[in-house]
């Protein structure tokens, strides 16, 4: 026994020992940090031979960075690093005046390690997304109060009944300019929010921090100021003085542990209506590969390699005494990085509803082609192009008959004695088409249509539009073209004047006039259910109506040909997650678009997909971060929803954002990264006695630290466009997200840094001017 | 007659290029280069504005052997003569190739163009709209992972190529004093004033001069910019040339507080006209060939001149250096092109100083020659690979405004450089030993105090035992500064992500770089052949730095991927 031990004892403080380590330790770095290469093919000269694998990722590993750096082996090889050089510089370096500086390097190393266990070892980070303002809603005679979110679309209802009032945020500016009073030049966050009940709507005008000039905008019938401010229409700055509608900071008490740095999934469980989450840790579930246990559930991309079944078995079981069903434990079985939830058509049979599907390829002249997969009865799918091509159904042959009825436009130009109702044409589906013209062909005139919009809501009614280039002989000029020529307004097609709509030209004069409801090229379904004709109004005045055959071209003017490639009548909706295949995923995505499969005792199987954030309404998501709560019934009838997303740990206080600056460089911000300057985010915590603290600002590399966690600039809410048909776009700046954590032992791990510099600084250079003048006085005392 | 004829297509097909060449070679754009324009934040010089917008079209390739300058006036001007012009650059054989094979496909007699465009990655925007690439091009740009990014690139270029992009990022009009934002206005925002009112109506615009600026001047600059554009679609050499000095004049005068000095223009102009003055890497292979000479066949001559070339090339890259210090208005080392060049300067400081210092020394001349090496590759890096090493003065992100950019960053690649110079003598000891040398090294001290502190001449064991000492010397410089860099860096990182240490690969390489100096260090305590171990474990080193910076860079994606 003592012979072992003193070979252990020879071996740890062996330099060769200590050498194979730091070997060792190069190799587990290297291979956790840029992965492995090796050969997939014998001729190992071509470049496609080789193949790059990140080995921590691998099944059965699953490791982020941190993770793998913490992992047995190596702790292992930095204890035995530790254990050697201590043993090492105790038995083998004398502690003498020369030697000092290997002792000082040794010493620091030790320092360090110690300093990093401590560090590592305690290591909490995350991040807190912390929105700029919430609304609070309160109306006369409605117990309570009604919150939601300051960010554009978010909207709540409050009050029942016919009394009942929804508010929708419909725009917010973050940096809107006060015009008048005694603050009047100063900017402040401004939010409009439009409310509407029975009988009336109207906007109510927001400002933060200046509550006293909240204010109504009223609509009005007056062409000339469809909008004017209720004070001078009323005489009282509110329209409905009995809701309160109230700007407020929205607190953040948490922060979610970040993913990347060691997995952190949390399944978030509450009982129907209940408005917090409950958290349940999920450990097993893996992060970086796709585990499925039967094909069918996903969809599989064409290209894609063949799926691996190979399902996991995570048992999700309450650790909270508040959680609502802690006898239930749910298990997640799959687990997906990235995919999307995709929606295909399929035929239900007779025993489901009437509801025609179709694709329709529509061909150009020079080859190209665009297929449309519409579907009667769903609003948003029902159309194309912008409404340029629809699919309908038809009850009876009378209704087919209106519907043949012609949208039209009255045109005056006066300068060339234009004056006619016409029904609009179309040259060409292609929004580059040539331009139908107006009057005689050598006129100069002429015009296309670039979409159709039939009952757009528009103030407090309902109003059509046709948005068309109008060639003069001069120009071109994009015109919105409402049935109500009030609306009617230009829009500098190139972006000019910033996109704002200006009164119409008056050289060319336009209404527009919604006809029976058909579209450009329009699928009719009906009376029966296999029967299709297609309705088009293509280069002609009036509707020509076609029997469809499936797979059949139909020829169609201006060289274009349809074809119906596939119909279902019955078709039923079946959604699936679909597996991005691996070159399509953006690198930056992280965890955004995992899903887990989680299973419900007694009940189904059901796809989540994640959630950045367990915010509790929708009406509290952010912009760009996704929120998916799933409503599960479990086997005893209780009704419970479920939310994948991270662990939180909660913040020691509260925090609020104030204000978020944009510092840019000169010229502003256009929009480029290079114009940006530093972020801001004015913060403000919240004291025990709930008093909010004095602003505090967090820019890039300039932390705070409060009660021992450190807030970081993390991510901000950059102006975005639209992103649908349905989305308003965002001018941004409504929310930060800052970087949480904590910092036990830097300082030792510095100390230890700077005791191993001052060392090798030592040993360096300083010992072998020691050594030479020893040299000097043995060779000095020799001679002499 | 058929000879005739021949001859006479030979003439109507030369001529336009002729014209056009000789058109080129009459303007004087001069006056172009005391023009600034805003662009990302910034005030550039016309020239290397126009230079980093060509980029985007042509990569690295030159159009027609034109200036950046020229070509974008000409394509803003005359942009039918670009679009059936091969200058939109496609990067990478596995894009261009199924974009030629569908273009072949569909067209045979394009064979020989596509073979040019597979060797110069050039095609038109013409062939690019063609319909047969439709499907090409959505599959190229669905492969996020391959080809994504070069499609865009490519989607880049046709939008900077259309002349209404052109004209509206030329912001060379001067703010208003009054405007906070100090933001310029494009050419767009005023030429209008020169227009004949009655047609800027019936176009359904609108000619409002700028508020703030004089309008005087403002509708001079828009006469100028209107005879300049007739000049130039009608190839009148002379009011072109009138109204760009016209131009010039006018847009300074409007707000002269507001305009960059210029001389700093001009200058600006200069430094990217001549390529960054990354040309400098042959004065260093010079001197490089020279301290060879001097080192190999012992010509003390041929060192003397060695080190004469090696100060001449030093002064020359320290004024470049400094020009882009002064353009730029901040040390220059805030991305690839600045890090690789300055590092290679940082090395030429420790060389002049090293050679002073052991000038009597039978190490004298290696360092030099080491530092030479190093910067003509940097330099040759920054000069034959203008897209990776992207010279274009740009913004810092906001991450880099902090005084930890210039401490941390300059240490790390100062140690850098000095891994590459250790790696340099390392390299020549173990040829020393492939020629059959001696297993000599130098004694334990000071970095190879011993030789050192010999004499010239350096044949037999003597040249061994010197370059082991500078490969030693190198490498304790570095090996201190690197630890010291690293935790520097740990330093910054605490306070800008709130953690010292992440193991971003970034970190993880320049820590496994100090592991293997670490490795060499304990080597040569216990290995008998000292000398070739620490040669090998230096070039080791350097391998494993050059992998940090270039593979782990360009690579693989983390934290440090601005760097």
């Amino acid at each position: 026994m003592l012979k072992f031990g003193r070979a252990i004892y020879d071996l740890l403080s062996s330099v060769r020992f200590g050498i194979v380590l730091m070997v060792l330790l190069f190799i587990y770095m290297s291979v956790g940090s840029a992965g492995i290469v090796y050969p997939v093919h014998p001729n190992i000269f071509h470049p496609d031979a080789w193949v790059h694998a990140q080995m921590r990722q691998w099944r059965g590993l699953e490791m982020t960075e941190f993770e793998w750096f913490h992992w047995w082996p190596f702790t292992t090889i930095i204890f035995l690093i530790a254990l050697t050089l201590i043993t090492t510089t105790i038995r083998r370096i004398p502690l003498r005046v020369v030697n000092l500086g290997v002792w000082t390097i040794h010493s620091g190393l030790i320092v360090l390690i110690v300093g990093s266990v401590i560090y590592f070892d305690t290591k909490v980070e995350g991040d807190s997304p912390v929105a700029r303002r919430k609304i609070v809603l309160a109306l006369e005679g409605v117990d309570g109060q009604v919150e939601l979110l300051a960010a554009v679309g978010a909207s709540a209802t409050i009050g029942s009944g016919a009394g009942a009032m929804r508010v929708e945020v419909s725009q917010i500016d973050p940096a809107w300019e006060l015009l008048s009073g005694p603050d009047a030049g100063k900017r402040a966050y401004s939010v409009n929010v439009t409310v509407t009940d029975s009988s009336r709507r109207f906007i109510r005008q927001l400002i933060a921090n200046y509550p006293q000039y909240t204010e109504d905008i009223i609509f009005t019938d007056d062409k000339a100021q469809p909008m004017k401010r209720s004070i001078k229409a009323t005489g009282s700055a509110l329209v409905e003085p009995r809701l309160s509608v109230a700007l407020e900071y929205e607190s953040q008490r948490y922060f979610y542990e970040r993913n990347d740095l060691a997995k952190a999934w949390a399944l978030y469980v509450r009982a129907k209506g209940a408005s917090t989450w409950v958290e349940r840790p999920m450990t097993g579930v893996p992060l970086y590969n796709d585990y499925v246990g039967v094909s069918t559930d996903v969809f599989e991309t064409p290209d894609a390699p063949p799926l691996v079944l190979d399902p996991i078995h995570v048992a999700v079981g309450a650790v909270d005494a508040n959680d609502p069903c802690a006898d239930v434990t749910f298990s997640v079985s799959g687990y997906l990085r990235y995919a999307q939830t995709r929606s295909r058509l399929v035929d239900g049979g007779a025993r489901a509803a009437f509801n025609p599907s179709a694709a329709i390829e529509v061909s150009g002249a020079e080859g190209a082609h665009t297929t449309y997969r519409l579907v009667a009865n769903d609003p948003a799918r029902s159309s194309g192009d912008d409404g340029l091509i629809r699919i309908v159904t038809v009850e009876s042959e009378a209704q087919f008959t209106k519907m043949q009825g012609s949208a039209t436009l009255h045109v005056v130009i006066p300068a060339v004695g234009i004056d006619i109702v016409e029904p609009v044409r179309v040259a060409d589906a292609q929004s580059d088409g040539p331009f139908v013209p107006l009057g005689a062909i050598d006129s100069g005139y002429g015009y296309r249509v670039l979409a159709a919009q039939d009952e757009l809501p528009v103030g407090s009614r309902t109003a059509s539009v046709l948005v068309v280039d109008i060639k003069t002989p001069t120009a071109t000029i994009r015109r919105w073209v409402f049935d109500d020529t009030s609306l009617t307004r230009d829009v500098p097609a190139d972006g000019g004047g910033h996109g704002v709509p200006i009164a119409p030209d008056p050289s060319v004069q336009m209404e527009y006039a919604r006809g029976g409801g058909r579209a450009i090229l329009t699928l009719a379904v009906g009376p029966a259910h296999e029967q299709l004709r297609i309705m088009t109004a293509i280069g002609d005045a009036q509707a020509k109506v076609q029997p469809v055959i499936l797979n059949e071209a139909i020829v169609l003017p201006a060289g274009l040909s349809l074809r119906v490639t596939s119909f279902i009548a019955n078709s039923v909706v079946e959604s699936r997650p679909m597996i991005v295949p691996e070159s399509q995923r953006m690198r930056d995505a992280r965890e955004l678009f995992a899903q887990i499969l989680v299973n419900v005792p007694g009940g189904a199987s059901q796809w989540m997909e994640f959630s950045p954030y367990a915010v509790d309404d929708f009406r509290f998501a952010l912009r760009r971060h996704p929120y998916h709560p799933i409503s599960v019934t479990l086997a005893d009838g209780r009704e419970m929803e479920l939310l994948f997303s991270r662990r939180r740990l909660p913040l020691d206080t509260e925090i609020a954002l104030e204000e978020f600056v944009l510092t840019s460089h000169a010229g502003g911000y256009t929009g480029e990264g290079g114009t940006i300057r530093d972020y801001t985010s004015l913060v403000r915590f919240r004291d025990a006695g709930g008093v909010w603290g004095e602003p505090t600002s967090v820019s890039v590399n300039s932390p705070i630290e409060h009660n021992g966690l450190s807030y970081f600039q993390a991510q901000w809410d950059p102006p975005e466009p639209p992103t649908s048909a349905q989305d308003r776009g965002s001018m941004g700046l409504n929310y930060t997200v800052l970087g949480v954590g904590n910092r036990n032992g830097v300082s030792t791990q510095l100390g230890g840094c700077i005791i191993a510099v001052m060392g090798m600084i030592y040993a360096f250079w300083v010992k072998p001017v020691l050594i030479r003048r020893r040299t000097a006085r043995a060779k000095g005392s020799v001679n002499s | 007659m058929k000879m005739y004829w021949m001859l006479c297509a030979l003439i109507a097909l030369v001529m336009p290029l002729l014209a056009a060449d000789s058109f080129e070679r009459e303007l004087d754009l001069s006056p172009l280069d005391g023009v600034a324009v805003q662009t990302e934040g910034r005030l550039k010089s016309f020239s290397s504005f126009a230079q980093g917008q060509m980029a985007f079209v042509s990569g690295p390739r030159k159009i027609n052997g034109q200036t950046a300058t020229f070509t974008y006036l000409d394509m803003l001007m005359c942009p039918d003569a670009y679009s059936d012009a091969d200058v939109i650059f496609v990067k990478g054989t596995v894009v261009r190739a199924p974009i030629a094979q569908a273009l072949v496909g569909a067209d045979a007699t394009l064979a020989a163009r596509m073979d040019t465009f597979m060797a110069t990655g050039l095609i038109s925007e013409k062939l690019l709209s063609r319909p047969e690439l439709e499907s090409v091009v959505r599959s190229l740009q669905s492969d996020l992972l391959r080809t994504a990014k070069a499609m865009d690139a490519v989607r880049g270029a046709r939008t900077v190529m259309s002349p209404e992009f052109l004209l509206d990022r030329l912001r060379i009009v001067p703010a208003a004093p009054s405007d906070k934002d100090q933001r310029w206005s494009s050419m767009r925002d005023v030429m209008l004033l020169a227009a004949d009112p009655a047609a800027v109506k019936a176009a359904g615009a609108s000619a409002q001069p700028i508020a703030g600026l004089d309008e005087a001047r403002q509708r001079a600059c828009a006469g100028a910019w209107k005879a300049l554009v007739e000049g130039w679609t009608n190839g009148n050499v002379t009011e072109v040339n009138a109204s760009l000095a016209a131009l010039a004049s006018e847009l300074r005068a409007m707000n002269v507080a507001a305009y960059p000095d210029a001389s700093r223009l001009q200058w600006e102009s200069w430094y990217f006209a001549n390529g960054n003055l990354a040309s400098i890497w042959l004065v260093y292979a010079l001197s490089v060939i020279l301290l060879l000479l001097g080192l190999v066949y012992q010509w003390k001559s041929a060192r003397r001149a060695g080190l004469i070339v090696f100060a001449i090339a030093f002064l020359m890259q320290s004024a470049a250096l400094a020009l882009r210090w002064w353009i730029s208005s901040r040390w220059p080392n805030s991305n690839m092109f600045e890090a690789v060049t300055t590092a290679a300067w940082f090395g030429g400081c420790a060389a002049v100083i090293l050679e002073f210092a052991l000038r009597r020394r039978a190490a004298a001349g290696m360092f030099a020659l080491a530092s030479g090496f190093a910067s003509a590759v940097a330099l040759m890096a920054a000069h034959f690979l203008p897209v990776q090493l992207n010279a274009q003065i740009s913004n810092m992100m906001p991450v880099l405004h902090d005084v930890w950019l210039y401490i941390h960053t300059n240490v790390i690649i100062f140690s850098y450089c000095l891994i590459f110079m250790a790696a340099v003598s390392a390299a020549l000891y173990v040829v020393y030993r492939l020629c059959g040398g001696a297993p000599v090294f130098a004694r334990v001290g000071g970095g190879g105090g011993l030789a050192l502190t010999g004499e010239t001449p350096l044949r037999g064991e003597k040249l061994g035992e010197v370059l082991d000492g500078v490969t030693m010397l190198l490498m304790k410089l570095s090996f201190v500064l690197l630890w010291t860099g690293i935790v520097m860096g740990a330093i910054w990182a605490d306070h800008s992500w709130g953690r010292p240490w992440g193991w971003d690969p970034k970190e993880v390489f320049a820590l496994n770089t100090f592991v293997v100096f670490a490795v060499l260090v304990h080597v040569r305590y216990r290995v008998k052949d000292k000398g070739l171990w620490t040669a090998i474990l230096a070039v080791i080193g350097a391998a494993v730095m050059l992998f940090n910076w270039i593979v782990i860079n360009f690579v693989i994606t983390g934290l440090h991927s601005y760097a």
